[in-house]
């Protein structure tokens, strides 16, 4: 498709399928030239500014950032003020990629290994299973600290997530200060698949297609986003940035456990519950 | 005489007569369709990409549809009010009216090409 032969303004109008180029009104075509004028004028003259100038700019200046708008923006700032907690979900579908959005709202993760924490559904708000069990020797993939404690190390996953106090921070490195400061203070650190890290996707190696799950940056929340398709890890990674998602890791997909609790008290249940077979299973959880 | 727009993705094939399309609204990267009946179809194509659909699916029905700025799209035999300095365009089906906005040179441009065809 020919982007510029769609391109329209808002103060035009195009007949569809008529030949005649998008009708414009007069009045604002002069006042889009006399705007054009003044831009291109503020253009040259700072475009030109004198040497006194140039070293007169601070170095702690912050510079504009232009952010393009998503359409979830609008929902999940909604969602600013609802004062329950719970998860607060959306269905949506981007890239043909049909997919679910769980949001646990005034409510700070942590990390739990083993079954037991599941079955506390008078607390829980969401969970799923966070870090990978090896086939090998079944134990953690990956560094995991939990409540400061560290369980595993190990670096063959370079994304991470870490819970300090109320703080999690989701991102890609192969070594991160994060975990030792987690085993520092109490907090809790695990690894997964980086998918995007700084609003870029991050290419993997695993190319088969499963139910995907990640844990993702989204507006400044943290939001796990869930595909109802199979999907490669790099479709999905690239729907995640099509949406908006600054940093984001995967969690276990397939039929790994999850389990959610909506506003308005209702528990819901996804994935293989049974058998519980593995001793070192983790889940992040959100509860009361 | 084709009456159809097909909207097709690898999983969802979308088949709509045309005429009972109100209006279609830019929402990002996706499209909502409004049927008459006030049943809302969300697509996964950005609203250039249904503007293209109709150029080439329905050649006989040019005119029918109307591009209004950067995110709409209306049928203009559903148009029943413009109120340029509300920047207010209302649409009509047999049961329902839609109140939408839109800039008010669009709107004035609109209110010259209905009068212009009378």
């Amino acid at each position: 498709m020919n982007p510029n032969k769609y391109d329209i303004q808002d103060t035009e109008i195009r007949i569809i399928g008529g030949s005649q180029p998008p009708q414009r009104n007069k009045k604002g075509w002069w006042l889009l030239a006399g705007i054009v004028a003044i831009v291109l004028l503020l253009i040259i003259i700072l475009c030109l500014p004198s040497k006194s100038e140039q070293e007169e700019i601070g170095v702690f200046e912050q510079p504009i950032t232009i952010v393009n708008p998503h359409p979830l923006r609008a929902w999940l700032q909604s969602l600013d003020t609802i004062q329950q907690i719970g998860t607060v979900i959306k269905d949506t579908v981007v890239n043909d990629i049909p997919m679910r959005i769980y949001v646990p709202l005034n409510t700070t993760p942590r990390l739990e290994v083993g079954y037991k924490c599941i079955d506390d559904t008078l607390h829980n708000i969401l969970l799923f299973q966070a870090a990978d069990v090896r086939a090998d020797n079944k134990k953690i993939v990956g560094a995991f600290v939990l409540r400061g404690k560290p369980l595993s190390w190990g670096l063959s996953k370079k994304g991470y997530c870490s819970i300090i106090g109320d703080q999690v921070t989701i991102g890609v490195a192969d070594n991160s200060p994060l975990f030792e400061q987690a085993t520092e203070v109490g907090g809790y650190f695990f690894r997964q698949y980086p998918l995007v890290s700084n609003g870029v996707l991050v290419e993997n190696e695993l190319k088969s297609q499963s139910t995907r799950r990640g844990l993702c940056e989204l507006e400044g929340r943290v939001v796990v986003v869930e595909t109802f398709s199979s999907e490669s890890l790099h479709d999905f990674a690239q729907a995640l940035v099509d949406i908006g998602t600054a940093n984001a890791i995967y969690l276990v997909g397939s039929s790994a456990i999850g389990w959610h609790r909506t506003i308005d008290g209702r528990g819901v249940a996804s994935g293989q519950w049974e058998p519980r077979i593995y001793k070192n299973v983790s889940f992040i959880v959100w509860s009361l | 005489m084709k009456t159809h727009l097909v909207i097709s993705t690898s999983n969802e094939l979308l088949r709509v007569a045309a005429m009972h399309i109100v209006y279609i609204s830019s929402d990002g990267n996706y499209s909502n369709l409004l049927m008459s009946g006030g049943e809302i179809r969300m697509v996964t194509f950005q609203l250039g990409q249904i503007e293209e659909m109709i150029n080439k699916q329905l050649p006989e029905m040019r005119s029918t549809f109307i591009r209004i700025g950067r995110s709409l799209i209306i049928n203009i035999n559903q148009v029943y009010h413009i109120n340029i300095s509300r920047q207010q365009l209302v649409l009509h089906d047999r049961d329902n009216t839609y109140t939408l906005s839109a800039s008010k040179e669009a709107l004035k441009a609109l209110k010259e090409h209905i009068e212009k065809n009378i």
